[in-house]
């Protein structure tokens, strides 16, 4: 059996007597694009911010390729390659574009590869080689998630978790970085975890969903079975009509 | 892969292109160093403006200290009057007591202010913004007392003079402020080109990116804190050396000169005025601080007001704060914004 590439077990998180994530569990195989969906509220920001190494979890225990890493920081897990994205886009508003990325990449790469040429390998990946030389205040928010991406893959990324990367986009824009995002799946062999709202825009893009409601796993399956579930229509999608829409 | 036009330069770029602007880059360092250096051969300069200009040149690199912590890595050290303070007492006290020179006495006050800024770092550069502020200035105010109650050690309140053998290279010391005008240039050259380095570096895009956004720079894979510590302690380490010869020159020390809060900004104004976290601010802000200072000096003897240099400081600041908050440098160099080189 191969080891799951993120395995969350019984995650119970409080905020004083607000319970935001009670026992929570599931697992990502190798290679995977999982959606993680969920309504405001749903706990979906919380699990990302424990997965990610910023918010201690209450209980539980997190594995990465089957390593213990409820307890590393944040900057460990992301040179061990656990990668994300940032709900509203985080960049390094002061360097260029090709600086954002080589941040990552000088603290990120293994030994003996050149930075400079993941960094070009990273901008031509995203097509954001002429835009290298910019500052993110110069760029459109597509481009800027762009970066942030590009950014979250350079060095080692081995599991790409994106928050909300698809909101705030252009039907056309949305589209096209979701090819990217799949392209780096496939051609990287990144496992990635999307939290989005809408089912709708993850239907495309992902083989398995994971449905948070009332700070807990509700449903787990492919967006069909995600989308007939009765638990999931009552609790997060009203009817299957605007489930499917 | 071959790195993108953008990362490279421009494509048209040809040696024959590029020959003119290096050279004309190269005068732009190398005159105003030369100039500096000249005034001592130029028959109207007088030491009173020799003495200014090494004023001048000890707040800059002084500057150029802070600005490492504060302006590269976004840490607002407001206690900064700490190193200078260890600085000019440690140097102070070995020559005094044991007749250990400047040149030995000053990687001791260096080593010493290593130690302190990694203990003050330890304690402190976990709390963010207001809080960390808020916290070197308390370790700089407990320095005043301290200093003011070890009396033997310090001189107390009076503060400590160093004893003067008369032109010395061995001891740092001379009656006229040309030696010291070299001193304090080759610091300030030091530093910038020191400046550059960081910013250019891997360790200075990591200041930078923690300044920008500490989240961010973890989700990067930055050690937030051991580089906010590294960029600490750099400064730290840098603004003892410049005090090393801030008590060459000026020979004494004392409580309120070392750690009070109004040294402290002294130290600030040079790179809030020139431009935070560029390698050309610190030098332009504590020029124009020196020379307005000297100017209101001299304009207020000839009026009778006291303190009319403080207003003045108070001023500049409000206007940059108000109309140019990337420095002077931001408002000639419009890229010039914290960060860039420049």
């Amino acid at each position: 059996m191969t080891v799951p590439a993120l395995e969350v077990k019984g995650i119970c998180r409080s905020f004083g007597g607000v319970v935001a994530l009670r026992d929570v569990s599931f697992a990502v195989r190798a290679g995977e694009v999982v959606g993680l969906i969920g309504p405001n509220g749903a706990g979906k920001s919380t699990l990302f911010e424990i997965v990610s190494g910023n918010l201690p979890p209450t209980a539980g225990r997190i594995s990465y390729f089957g390593a213990d890493c409820t307890t590393m920081p944040p900057h460990l897990r992301r040179r061990a390659g656990m990668c994300r994205t940032f709900q509203k886009v985080r960049l390094f508003d002061s360097m260029t574009i090709a600086e954002n990325i080589r941040v990552a990449a000088s603290q990120c790469l293994p030994p003996g590869r050149d930075v400079r040429d993941e960094v070009a390998g990273v901008l031509a990946q995203l097509r954001l080689d002429a835009l290298a030389a910019r500052r993110p205040a110069e760029l459109t928010l597509a481009d800027r998630k762009r970066v942030e991406i590009g950014r979250a893959i350079a060095g080692n990324c081995r599991l790409l978790m994106l928050d909300e990367s698809l909101s705030g986009l252009t039907h056309e824009e949305a589209e096209g970085l979701i090819a990217e995002i799949l392209m780096l799946n496939r051609a990287r062999g990144i496992t990635v975890i999307v939290v989005e709202h809408v089912l709708s825009v993850l239907a495309a893009m992902v083989k398995r969903l994971v449905v948070l409601h009332n700070a807990t796993v509700v449903a787990d399956g492919t967006p069909t079975e995600i989308a007939h579930d009765p638990v999931v229509i009552e609790a997060y999608l009203g009817t299957k009509q605007s489930a499917l829409r | 892969m071959e790195a993108p036009a953008a990362m490279r330069g421009s494509p048209t770029t040809s040696a024959a292109a590029r020959r003119p602007a290096t050279t004309r880059t190269l005068a732009c360092y190398l005159l105003p160093i030369a100039i500096v250096a000249a005034l001592p051969l130029i028959p109207f300069v007088n030491n009173y403006i020799i003495a200014a200009t090494v004023r001048a040149l000890i707040f800059i690199s002084l500057g150029q200290a802070w600005n490492i912590v504060a302006g590269i890595g976004g840490q607002l050290s407001l206690g900064h009057g700490v190193f200078l303070g260890l600085g000019c007492y440690t140097t102070g006290i070995l020559f005094n007591r044991y007749g250990i020179p400047p040149w030995i006495g000053g990687w001791a006050a260096m080593l010493l202010s290593l130690a302190v800024a990694f203990v003050m770092g330890s304690m402190t550069l976990r709390m963010r913004g207001v809080f960390f502020a808020l916290a070197t200035v308390a370790v700089s105010l407990a320095l005043v007392q301290l200093s003011r109650h070890y009396v033997d050690l310090t001189g107390g309140a009076d503060g400590l003079a160093l004893k003067f053998i008369g032109n010395s290279l061995w001891a740092m010391q001379a009656r006229s402020p040309t030696p010291f005008l070299y001193a304090a240039l080759a610091f300030v050259v030091v530093y910038y080109w020191l400046t550059r380095w960081i910013l250019s570096s891997s360790f200075g895009l990591e200041m930078q990116a923690v300044r920008d956004d500490e989240v961010a720079a973890a989700a990067a894979g930055v050690a937030v804190f051991r580089t906010k510590l590294l960029g600490f302690m750099l400064s730290a380490a840098m603004t003892s050396l410049a005090a090393v010869l801030y008590m060459q020159y000026y020979m004494a020390i004392d409580p309120e000169a070392a750690f009070g809060l109004s040294q402290a900004i002294q130290l600030q104004l040079p790179a809030l005025l020139g431009g935070l976290g560029t390698a050309l601010g610190p030098i332009v802000g504590g020029a124009v601080m020196v020379f307005l200072s000297e100017i209101t000096n001299w304009g207020s003897t000839k009026i009778g007001v006291e303190g009319l240099d403080i207003l003045v400081y108070g001023l500049m600041l409000l206007v940059v704060i108000l109309r140019a908050p990337n420095g002077i440098v931001g408002m000639v160099f419009k890229n010039a914004v914290a960060g860039g080189s420049r």
